[in-house]
């Protein structure tokens, strides 16, 4: 029982640790840095769209790591399977999450920066696809048959991983040919006054995202050793009852 | 920017600004509630 | 050859089933009927011959993919009566056969709807290609495959689920995406003769590529997929 109070308590620390490093970002991103030139206070936005773009491109591939993993154990150790099953879930659900608010952080801030909600450029579309394909996993596995989730929701992932950099080179290849707008920050990099509050709101987010997975994985745990736990006394119970 | 400039509702752009910050607090914040409400209706494993 | 002789079998068995109901075929060529029809009432063809060249190429394939869809889900739901998706499970023949079988049946009747559609496309929008029309010979089958082997796939993916009619189109749409791209630019490339022939064949070449990467994939995953319990 100690191993899950130290877990408990470690989990606490991590989610006040993860706050505070938000705050500071916050104050950081508000108030202490300096004002952009060119697009003013407008550009503070992207102290929060940042770190959520970013970590929306992280994600999926832990869900997909977890998911070929499950696809090997499938047959071979089904409890280790059955835990990446739970990681690919958690990690899936924190990509919705965290997709989700860079497109709409994105587009509420390119609409009064330059005058548009959206372009179809290779990076947004690419998103907007990973986007796309999330969803639709989240569906697949709420919709699909039991027992089969695992499977169907994995086979999916490998698809989507496939999928997102074919997008990416088709429509960067189209768009050399039809140029379009491209908005957003280029390569060109962050003024260093700015660095502060990119790495604190970056590193805040990340905490949390992390917490948040694997609260979610904790939770997604519980659910399917409760299952077991149900499914045993089931078996139980049919064996105690006179044939 | 103080908290008087950062709640100015006057041009698009602060609009914008209050906009995502509030919409990312809420949406992160009900995903967290969400799962913390499940996880205390889930029956917790004696092992 | 064997593993043909298995691919060649179960196409025969969905041709067959097709050609006594015909359901399939007369429900997709209605359905890409009706979109031509309505796009014809949104764009007004006849007015503006440049903009319809120009938005044809769309409009073909959005005829085609959703037509597919029509047609996909229902060609699965004839393994379920009778037991037979278990009998297939059993069968000590690949799985993948089975997969390619019906993959091929579905794009041979895509492609008959394809055949009876392009003319009354021509017809109902005036149409006048202005590049080299034979390369659709290629475009057509080439973007049909693409839609027809994610379709088939995702199609019995989703086979015992819940909600199976919204979630191929779902799943297909972001996975076709590439492939949508390729074959509308290709087909508008040769129906405005604004593209040189490089780029057209480049993008022939990209949708060639899609198609094998996918092809591939689907082959290596289906038996993951019938296996699935």
């Amino acid at each position: 029982m100690s191993r899950s109070s130290t877990v408990r308590n470690v989990a606490w620390l991590w989610f006040i640790a993860t706050v505070a490093v938000l705050i500071v970002g916050f104050r950081q991103a508000i108030f202490l840095v300096p004002t952009e030139e060119t697009m003013g206070n407008l550009q503070r936005i992207f102290y929060y769209h940042l770190p959520h773009a970013i970590l929306g491109l992280i994600f999926p591939y832990v869900n997909v790591a977890a998911s070929l993993a499950f696809l090997y154990w499938r047959r071979r150790d089904p409890l280790k399977a059955l835990t990446a099953d739970a990681l690919a879930a958690a990690s899936a659900e924190v990509t919705v999450l965290f997709v989700s608010i860079g497109l709409f952080s994105g587009m509420l801030w390119a609409k009064p920066a330059w005058g548009i909600w959206w372009a179809w450029d290779a990076r947004l579309t690419t998103f907007l696809l990973l986007w796309l394909l999330y969803v639709s996993y989240l569906l697949v596995r709420r919709f699909s048959p039991a027992g089969q989730t695992g499977t169907l929701s994995a086979v999916l992932s490998v698809f989507a991983a496939i999928d997102v950099p074919i997008v990416y080179m088709s429509i960067q290849w189209w768009r050399t040919q039809h140029p379009a707008p491209v908005f957003g920050p280029n390569g060109g990099g962050v003024d260093a006054r700015l660095l502060p509050a990119v790495f604190w709101n970056l590193a805040g987010w990340a905490m949390w995202g992390i917490f948040v997975m694997l609260f979610r994985f904790a939770l997604e745990r519980r659910r399917q050793l409760a299952e077991q736990e149900a499914a045993l006394q089931a078996i139980e119970a049919s064996l105690e009852t006179p044939q | 920017m103080n908290w008087h400039t950062f709640f100015d509702f006057s041009t698009m752009a602060s609009r914008h600004l209050v906009a995502v910050y509030t919409g990312v607090w809420l949406i992160q914040g009900s995903y967290l509630a969400w799962v913390a409400w499940n996880w205390r209706n889930t029956k917790g494993s004696p092992r | 050859m064997k593993y043909l002789s298995h691919i060649f079998n179960h196409l025969r068995k969905d041709l067959r089933l097709e050609w006594r109901s015909r359901d399939a075929i007369n429900g997709m060529l209605f359905f890409a009927l009706l979109v031509v029809v309505v796009f014809a009432l949104a764009f007004d063809p006849t007015g503006f011959p440049t903009t319809t060249r120009q938005i044809s190429g769309g409009i073909l394939w959005v005829a085609l993919l959703f037509a597919s869809v029509t047609a996909l889900n229902q060609s699965w739901t004839r393994e379920l009566r009778n037991q037979v998706l278990e009998a297939h499970r059993m069968a000590p023949a690949p799985a993948s056969a089975l997969f390619l079988g019906k993959a091929i049946a579905n794009l041979l009747f895509v492609l008959v709807v394809e055949a009876v559609l392009t003319p009354i496309f021509i017809i109902f929008f005036n149409l006048q290609v202005l590049g080299n029309a034979w390369l659709f010979a290629l475009i057509l089958p080439l973007g049909t495959w693409a839609i027809v082997v994610n379709g088939t796939f995702f199609a019995a993916l989703g086979l015992r689920a819940r909600n199976r009619e919204l979630l191929l189109p779902l799943i297909l749409l972001p996975v076709s995406l590439p492939a949508l791209l390729m074959m509308v630019q290709a087909s508008t490339g040769v129906l405005t003769g604004e593209l040189d022939s490089i780029q057209i064949r480049t993008w022939i070449t990209q949708l060639a590529g899609y198609d094998i990467i996918y092809t591939t994939v689907c082959i290596l995953l289906f038996e993951t997929v019938l296996n699935a319990e």
